[in-house]
């Protein structure tokens, strides 16, 4: 599966802000709201689906990356954002380390298998060194969604 | 004849099998699945839970067969109980096919782990088991955010002792209202009740014209002669009890039609951080609850810290007086002794008692301390295994309905169903469903997702659905579940 099959550009956060865990998610979950991904009154819920993911274990999976992810009866289609953060967040990673790259997935609950597939391939792209340090030098949105062309394209 | 009782009894010993023997043992278990209103029941692991879910479905005339690769353990169980045993491992396909699960109508997965417990289950139910279910430490198992372990094992429920007991726990800290909605693993439900305050807005308006958001229902209302599911256009007067099912978030906005004011929250201290402390905390922290969490060990604090947002994690000891002084758990509405051993929970609770707080729960795991424990004044004691074995109980049931609970003193039931495929109800939306009046599907759980349904919901073969219904309505109701 490709990243671009379920990042919503428009949602993208070059330069976020937050620097704790709970801030980086609402703030990831707020912008896939405003661009209609998800719908404002389900945005809470979801915020809370994530969070509930985080409490058995973080998705901070090391290397400077995260991928907080949920399944939820709202969406009707994968939903996905990026966010960059250049101080970096607390996410209480599994090697203790911040958090500079953020990859943020909703799912509907009934494609188990394209959920695992979107899973597969943002954690399949996030172990390449190259695409991780792009991805950090990137400024805007629109350098973000050059690179994952070509991290689609095997360009990398 | 009793050459065939030995092989029969051989076989339950685990010898390997053979097509002549297993006839036989097919011919027996027929027999017994003759015996009217009795089910197999096969439990995989003799240990504590495994051993009390049998005697209690022993003592309901139910033929249980255990299996576990103890041969001691065994002997110990059917020397006081009537169980047939099987010695093997669980995820053994012939051990489980010796113990019969091809025709069990409920296979239980008690092991001590969890990986075999998973294992076993999903074999049980792929070899013919009609329900498998599985009791489960890891709460990551029963998480599908990442991936859905039950779907994958194709086990019909995971079940957490811990989370159950809490819940019990829970139950009896509300004291009012229906729970079988937040029964299920997302508990994404929530049920209330209110009592409807004097000039409250909602007081006098038909149900119809009060404009609830569509993820809210009215379950039911108790004015202190009756108890009833209502339509429409009933109304609800001062004094009132109603019970509201719905979203947690939705529920506290709808509030303010019944009530003036925000009543002032209820305050809980719990002694012991461990899972039931963990699981209960967070069920109960929100609008409604002021909760304090004692706990010694300093890691597991900030574990605890870190998960809990909105209760108060106190690193200390609770076993220790001065601790509860300090906690000032004389202050306290409810006090709750939730640690490993029963004997700090009840003295806990005894000291907790005698310094003023009002309310005494504990978690009592020894059977025969449950009757001495009330004596000493603690209010309710909770026993994880006999949680477990009432929740089993409620699964043999035969027929769609998987858990029944009884309300309001037995006037109104609240039904956990599996939609079967061919079932009448399918297909239809729910506005064009012809239930009778006293009758309400309060929860539609799809996908392992729980939610209130509305009108042009439909549902669908595999769904399962939370009815309320009252006594007199039930049969009728029921025939929309039957498969013809």
């Amino acid at each position: 599966m490709k990243l671009s099959d379920f990042v919503v550009s428009e949602a993208i956060l070059p330069d976020m802000q937050s620097t704790s865990k709970e801030d980086a998610i609402r703030t990831m979950v707020s912008s896939l709201g405003t661009t209609g991904a998800i719908q404002p009154e389900d945005q809470e819920s979801i915020v809370a689906a994530i969070l509930k993911r985080e409490e058995l274990g973080s998705t901070g999976i090391g290397n400077g990356v995260a991928v907080p992810h949920t399944k939820h009866p709202s969406v009707d289609r994968l939903v996905a954002t990026i966010a960059i953060a250049r101080d970096g967040v607390d996410f209480a990673s599994l090697d203790g380390e911040s958090v500079y790259i953020l990859f943020l997935l909703v799912s509907p609950p009934d494609r188990p298998g394209d959920h695992l597939r979107a899973l597969e391939s943002i954690s399949r792209h996030l172990r390449n060194q190259n695409f991780c340090s792009f991805l950090r030098q990137s400024k805007s949105g629109e350098s973000i969604i050059e690179l994952l062309d070509e991290a689609d394209n095997d360009q990398l | 004849m009793l050459q065939r009782e030995d092989y029969n009894v051989s076989l339950l010993k685990g010898f390997p099998a053979d097509a002549e023997r297993m006839s036989g043992c097919r011919e027996r278990l027929n027999f017994i699945h003759s015996r009217e209103n009795s089910m197999n029941i096969v439990i995989l692991g003799a240990g504590t839970v495994g051993t009390s879910i049998a005697e209690l479905l022993c003592a309901n005339r139910h033929n249980v067969i255990l299996v576990d690769p103890s041969r001691p353990a065994l002997e110990l169980v059917e020397d006081h109980l009537d169980v047939q045993s099987v010695v093997g491992s669980a995820c053994d396909a012939a051990t489980l096919f010796h113990a019969g699960v091809q025709s069990a109508y409920l296979c239980l997965s008690v092991t001590s782990g969890d990986e075999i417990t998973l294992v076993g289950a999903s074999l049980a139910k792929s070899m013919g088991a009609t329900r498998s279910v599985a009791r489960i430490f890891n709460p990551t198992y029963r998480d599908a955010s990442t991936f859905d372990y039950q779907r994958h094992f194709g086990i019909d429920r995971l079940l957490s002792l811990e989370h159950l007991t809490a819940l019990e726990l829970a139950k009896a800290i509300r004291k009012r209202g229906l729970f079988a909605v937040e029964n299920f693993a997302r508990g994404g439900i929530e049920v209330q009740e209110l009592a409807v305050e004097a000039d409250a807005k909602a007081a006098g308006v038909a149900l119809r014209d009060l404009k609830l958001p569509p993820g809210v229902r009215v379950g039911l209302i108790s004015n202190g002669h009756r108890t009833y599911i209502p339509g429409g256009e009933d109304a609800l007067a001062d004094g009132d009890h109603v019970t509201l099912i719905g979203r947690r978030e939705e529920l506290e906005n709808v509030r303010k039609l019944f009530q003036h004011k925000t009543h002032s929250k209820l305050n809980v201290i719990i002694a012991g951080g461990g899972a039931v402390g963990y699981h209960l905390a967070r069920i109960l922290q929100g609008p409604r609850f002021n909760v304090s969490l004692l706990e010694a060990d300093e890691q597991r604090c900030q574990y605890l810290a870190e998960r809990l947002s909105e209760t108060t994690v106190l690193h200390d000891d609770a076993t220790r007086l001065s601790v509860l002084k300090e906690a000032r758990v004389s202050k306290a509405d409810v006090f709750v002794a939730a640690m490993g051993h029963d004997e700090d929970n009840i003295m806990c609770g005894i000291e907790a008692l005698e310094i003023g707080a009002p309310r005494i729960m504990s978690v009592i795991r020894r059977p025969d301390y449950a009757n001495v424990v009330q004596k000493l004044g603690i209010d309710k004691a909770v026993s994880p295994r006999e949680v477990m074995a009432q929740q089993v109980l409620g699964m043999v049931q035969s027929g769609p309905i998987l858990a029944k609970t009884e309300l309001a003193g037995g006037v109104a039931e609240a039904w956990e169903l599996d939609v079967p495929a061919k079932a009448p109800i399918n297909g239809e939306k729910l506005k064009d469903l012809k239930l009778p009046q006293q009758c309400l599907i309060a929860a539609l759980v799809r996908e392992d997702y729980v939610r209130v349904p509305g009108a042009e919901d439909q549902v669908q073969p595999g769904d399962t659905l939370v009815v309320l219904v009252q006594k007199e309505s039930a049969d009728q109701t029921l025939k929309l579940f039957l498969a013809p």
